[in-house]
């Protein structure tokens, strides 16, 4: 609307009131739900019921329910206070846009339990603005009977949301429970190796599990938009089925790393041994190397296998085992892509620790070569050309002076 | 020292007669009052560990009106200690009531920290207070912190309307016991700026209002003519004001001086930046603090060049004069201001940028380059020279521009006229339309709910209709993924930015390095980056590669870091149409209209201008698209009987109305309290809209002498995008106006037409002084 002009024509256009057009059936059975009733009005409820032992991907979800607190622990600070598995709250929202704040609402909220034998996922929708209220009275006691809340970035996104939403419409935030979100375990296993750490991408990268007709998460705020103006639900059903997929991968991942963290290290690939033994790393660095060397026994290469080579090499150089992060060292080195650092450190420890200038420049002359080689980046080869002056320089006094001989 | 440099200026055969004004205003006593009876214990040790055991009369004044519960304005002089009306009830309140909050709004962030220091150092053995900056450089890991923790809180209006108000859930507890808000340098905010602060302003009471609670709005403002009323309209509540300044005052002088003229046939006097230059010196060679202020970046850089060199000859040290505007770096700006304090820095040469209430120590004299615009920066200008006790002294240099050239030539006008009402209009369609969008987006609008105290029904169907907003129950709720508040710039009226990109750096792969280092508003962009401009920031010349402005792409002009001595002004192709008549007035021998109008403009091409001499060394071409701007305007029409008094030839008339437009234009200023840009002026005709296009002036000239009927319109209207009330009180004055026009005409010494009067006479035609002269006549008859 970019003039008065227009302005004025759009008013005159709709001072006639427009009667709404009636949807051909309700819409809470075209979903396949019903109208549950609460203090604050009805909202549509959606309920599917699977049983403990469903695969959703490759393997059952059911070691989701029964994680032991050690591996808790492992997955985050919540996972601390987190109480009994068995009473986990898997969440996750479908929201009018990612902006964030005041504006933006969560107009379908899905949450998967264990109820008895059963895993179920419940999803709460709000046929319009003035059901939002019904909808948080429907959500609240759900959430506040949970021993944790389980999502995947609800940290940064939605939870706060639904904090917001409950703060807008003057109800207090439910019982604070411990939030456990898989986002920050799944990154440091899998960040490095994967082209990103969306749901999605672990669900068929991880689980194994590939959707059919998925809706884009970009256009869920369009459909909703769009259900609210000319209310057909047509669209709706594929953004159910889109959340209701999110809450049992939810509950799939939890179960992956319930079980891998307790064992179970079948069918890992080399990458994965990897982003264990970072999981691992602080909690447990006996684990943690375990993992590394599992990871390189499996025939992981390439920069991956370089990081995972630095990182023994710190620590058998901090246990002063020389011989084998020497080994370590000459191994990243030999890789395609030049790195400078395994180059410093045997450098370093050719110096500092066996005193062998001689040795030591010639690691930094051949590192130079390989860097001048590969076009590393000027700063780097201007460090190793300082540090190889000052090795000539250090050889140079001791012809005079007559120490630092080799060790 | 100072005194005997005055007399100087007075008396000398070169400089005595150029001054056209002295007036002086004795020094005067302090109004002391003691401290109120509630003052907390802990107040009043804090207040005497800095000295101070009693209060001005108007800080009494202000606690007290605070106190029965009034929203406060005070309006005192720089100076006058006017933080300590608003520091001292909101820290009282704090100490009363530990859960209480108060938000501090001021219009920079640089404002703001200084603040900040002084609360700091005011409430330091204050327990338990805790103030913190919430702004664009606030850290993310600090915000939760601000947030949770602090009870007072200074920000600047951009970060609250869109970083905390459509936040508002993060910020509970500090909206469910907002007590005060203490809103500094009241008098900025007016025109755009201020229309949409209004507004955010109402978002901020509507929030309050939902989680139960009214605060307190504690201002302060400049001198102005109307501050109790651009409070009220700001705040949309009943003010009081607090005027009476019980602050004492040191005898100052105030000196006008007008260049003395070098060519009297053509009208042409001394440059002024090089007379404001040489005063500038000679109270710098005694070393007497001074700034001076210039009315153009430009203008800034060059005088400040010269001052430079002119310190450098006699003392060999150029380092204690320094130059300060808006688009340097904070680093910079803050060395600027400390030094100033400490005494390092003798002479600052700065645009109005420095007018605003940054402690800056007290200077002994400001030279002021130019008339500033209006009578209110005239006095803030000059206030910055100032001493509690001692002299001070201020020296306007007059410009050769008309509205320069009457100030210096009618003493009484600018020492008598109260200094100018702030307008806002905060009503302004679009302004009003944007804020909507945010409110919803904050709290969905009730069906019956008036924003501020418009009824926005029909806004709230369009914006339905637009596809941002849906009803659902009985409350209109934002339905779109997009943040509004982001859409929104607070200092324009509409919202398309370009950025300028540098892309003369590479990086080291040897690839484009693109730095973005600035940002022009969409009205003004076709004519300051339009292709092949040469745009100057800091005095450092960049050219205009390409722009680019595809509907749905970022707005974006590329530029290159060129050596050139000359830059660019663009010519444009104009029109303006009547879009409706609102108001009429017949006066005698003219008609005068108010009402919407279209302007277009189309950047056609530029001319080449040699940065020292000014000539024009060149001209380019450029195709751009037109652009419209819906506005309001006054128009006058001159029927044929009045014409036909003054002239039977159509050309000398339009050379003449041309001439009358051109001055109408430079002292509109003097009713309106803006710049010169914010009204814009044209000589054209009354076509309906429908039949319009833009034309160059030479062409609207043809068509106004080839038209069968002869009826040349000039219009005034708001530069502004629907219109900011400028046009409306056009509307009001025009009488005044005109008579106003035909002093300075009659008065002005060139023989047929200078940039004092009616334009330089190689542009305006010969006879264009005359026939406007005698059109104004018959006009004012």
């Amino acid at each position: 609307m970019d003039t008065l002009d227009d302005l004025r024509r759009i008013i005159r256009r709709i001072e006639k009131a427009r009667p709404p057009r009636p949807a051909p059936e309700p819409i809470e059975h075209a979903v396949g739900g019903a109208l549950l009733e609460t203090p604050n009005g009805s909202v549509v409820r959606v309920r599917h019921e699977y049983p403990r032992q469903h695969r959703h991907g490759r393997h059952a979800i059911e070691a989701a329910f029964t994680v032991s607190a050690d591996i808790l622990s492992l997955l985050g600070r919540a996972g601390d206070a987190a109480g009994d598995p068995a009473r986990f709250v898997f969440v996750d929202t479908e929201t009018t846009g990612l902006a964030g704040g005041t504006g933006t609402y969560a107009f379908l909220v899905g949450v998967g339990y264990v109820e008895d034998d059963r895993f179920v996922v419940a999803q709460y929708f709000m046929r319009d603005f003035d059901e939002e209220a019904a909808l948080l009275s429907a959500l609240e006691p759900v959430v506040a009977g949970a021993s944790a809340l389980v999502t995947f970035n609800g940290a940064g996104f939605d939870l706060p949301l639904l904090e917001t939403r409950f703060i807008l419409a003057r109800r207090p935030s439910p019982a604070v429970v411990p939030h456990l979100d898989l986002l920050g375990p799944s990154r440091r296993i899998w960040g490095p190796w994967l082209a990103d750490c969306r749901l999605i991408t672990l669900e068929r990268e991880v689980l194994g599990l590939l959707r059919e007709d998925d809706v884009a998460g970009g256009l869920i705020p369009t459909i909703y938009f769009d259900f609210l103006r000319r209310r057909n639900p047509a669209a709706l059903r594929a953004v159910f089925s889109h959340n209701r997929h999110d809450v049992l991968s939810l509950a799939a991942l939890l179960g992956w790393l319930a079980r891998v963290l307790g064992g179970d290290e079948r069918g890992l690939r080399p990458e994965e041994h990897a982003g264990l033994g970072r999981l691992w790393e602080r909690s447990d660095l006996d684990r943690s190397r375990a993992c590394y060397e599992a990871a390189l026994a499996a025939g992981l290469s390439g920069e991956g296998a370089r990081w995972v080579r630095l990182r023994l090499a710190l620590w058998e150089k901090r246990r002063a085992r020389w011989e084998a992060a020497c080994a370590l060292w000459e191994a990243a080195a030999q890789e395609h892509v030049f790195d400078p650092r395994p180059w410093e450190e045997l450098a370093k420890f050719h110096e500092h620790r066996r005193r062998d200038a001689q040795a030591a420049r010639a690691i930094v002359t051949a590192a130079l070569d390989v860097a001048e080689a590969a076009r590393a980046p000027a700063r780097v080869i201007e460090a190793f050309a300082y540090r190889l002056a000052r090795l000539d320089r250090r050889l140079q006094r001791s012809l005079f002076v007559g120490g630092d001989g080799p060790a | 020292m100072l005194g005997e440099i005055l007399d100087d200026l007075l008396i000398s055969t070169s400089t005595g007669p150029c001054i056209t004004a002295t007036r002086h205003f004795p020094a005067r006593p302090p109004v002391w009052a003691p401290f109120p009876a509630g003052l907390d214990p802990r107040l009043v040790d804090a207040l005497a560990a800095r000295g101070i055991d009693r209060l001005y009369s108007h800080q009494a004044r202000a606690w007290e009106l605070v106190e029965k519960g009034h929203n406060v304005v005070v309006v005192t002089p720089t100076a006058s200690g006017k933080t300590l009306c608003y520091n001292l009830s909101a820290l009282q309140g704090l100490l009363v009531q530990p859960d209480a909050r108060v938000l501090y709004l001021y219009p920079t962030k640089a404002l703001a920290q200084d603040q900040l220091a002084e609360l700091e150092e005011l409430a330091k053995a204050l327990p338990d207070l805790r103030m913190f900056t919430y702004d664009g450089d606030t850290p993310q890991d600090a915000r939760r912190a601000v947030r949770a923790r602090a009870n007072l809180v200074l920000t600047n209006p951009d970060m609250l309307h869109s970083g905390i108000l459509p936040h508002h859930t993060k910020w509970a507890m500090l909206f469910q016991n907002l007590r005060y808000v203490v809103i500094d340098e009241l008098h900025a905010y007016r025109g755009v700026f201020g229309s949409h602060l209004a507004n955010v302003l109402r978002r901020l009471r509507r929030i309050c209002r939902h989680y139960g609670s009214t605060p307190q709005f504690i201002m302060a403002s400049a001198t102005i003519a109307n501050p109790g009323e651009l409070a009220s309209r700001l705040i949309g509540d009943a003010v009081e004001e607090v005027a009476e300044s019980g602050a004492p005052t040191g005898e100052k002088t105030f000196l006008c001086y007008n260049p003395p003229v070098v060519n009297p046939e053509l009208g042409i006097r001394a440059p002024y930046l090089g007379e404001a230059a040489k005063i500038a010196l000679r109270f710098l060679a005694e070393k007497l603090p001074t700034i001076v202020f210039a009315q153009s970046r430009l203008s800034t850089e060059v005088l400040l060049s010269t001052i430079k060199e002119g310190v450098a000859n006699r003392t060999g040290d150029s380092g204690i004069v320094r130059g300060y505007r808006g688009g340097y770096l904070p680093t910079r700006r803050r060395a600027v201001e400390q030094g100033l304090r400490a005494g390092d820095v003798l002479g600052v040469v700065s645009t109005n940028a420095l007018e605003l209430g940054v402690d800056i120590g007290h200077l002994d004299v400001a030279v002021l380059a130019g008339y500033p615009g209006t009578i209110a920066s005239l006095w803030q200008q000059a206030g910055r020279a100032g001493r509690r006790s001692g002299a001070s002294a201020a020296i306007m240099v007059a410009s050769s521009a008309p509205l320069d050239q009457f100030m210096a030539t009618h003493p009484d006008y600018l020492f008598g006229t109260p200094p100018e009402h702030a307008r806002i209009n905060p009503d302004n369609p679009f302004i009003l339309v944007s804020h909507l969008k945010c409110a919803a987006f904050e709290l969905p609008i009730g069906e019956d709910e008036r924003f501020g105290d418009v009824d926005v029904r029909r806004h709230l169907a369009a914006l339905e209709d637009e596809g941002v907003l849906h009803r659902a129950g009985a409350r209109w709720h934002w339905a779109a993924e997009t943040y509004p508040a982001d859409h929104v710039s607070l200092r324009t009226v509409t919202t398309d930015n370009f950025v300028v990109m540098d892309t003369t750096a590479r990086d080291e792969k040897q690839t484009k390095k693109r730095q973005i280092i600035a940002e022009v508003d969409w009205g003004s962009a076709f004519s300051t980056i339009h292709p092949k401009a040469i745009y100057l920031i800091e005095s450092e010349a960049y050219e205009v590669q390409e722009l680019r402005f595809r509907e749905d792409e970022e707005k974006v002009a590329y530029v290159k870091k060129v050596v050139v001595d000359y830059f660019t002004d663009a010519v444009s192709a104009k029109g303006v149409w009547i879009l409706q008549r609102l108001a009429d007035r017949e006066h005698r021998a003219y008609m005068a209209e108010q009402g919407e109008v279209l302007v277009a403009e189309k950047v056609v091409g530029f001319k080449k201008i040699k940065l020292r001499t000014l000539e024009n060394v060149g001209a380019g071409e450029v195709e751009l698209p037109q652009q419209e701007m819906q506005t309001t305007s006054v128009w006058l029409t001159v029927p044929p009987a009045t014409l036909d008094r003054v002239s039977q030839s159509r050309e000398e008339l339009i050379d003449g109305l041309r001439a009358v437009t051109y001055l109408l234009h430079h002292l509109s200023p003097i009713f309106l309290m803006c710049d010169i840009r914010d009204v814009g002026s044209w000589l054209g005709d009354t076509t309906p809209a429908a039949t319009g296009a833009v034309a160059t002036r030479e062409s609207t000239r043809r068509r106004l002498l080839e038209a069968e009927r002869f009826q040349p319109t000039i219009y005034l209207y708001d530069s502004y995008a629907g219109g900011i009330g400028l046009a409306e009180r056009l509307f009001e004055v025009l009488p005044l106006l005109l008579a106003r026009g035909l002093e300075t005409l009659e008065a002005c010494g060139c023989r047929a037409g200078c940039p004092s009067c009616v334009g330089p006479v190689n542009e305006v035609g010969r006879r264009a002084k005359a026939t406007a002269a005698a059109l104004l006549r018959a006009l004012t008859a």
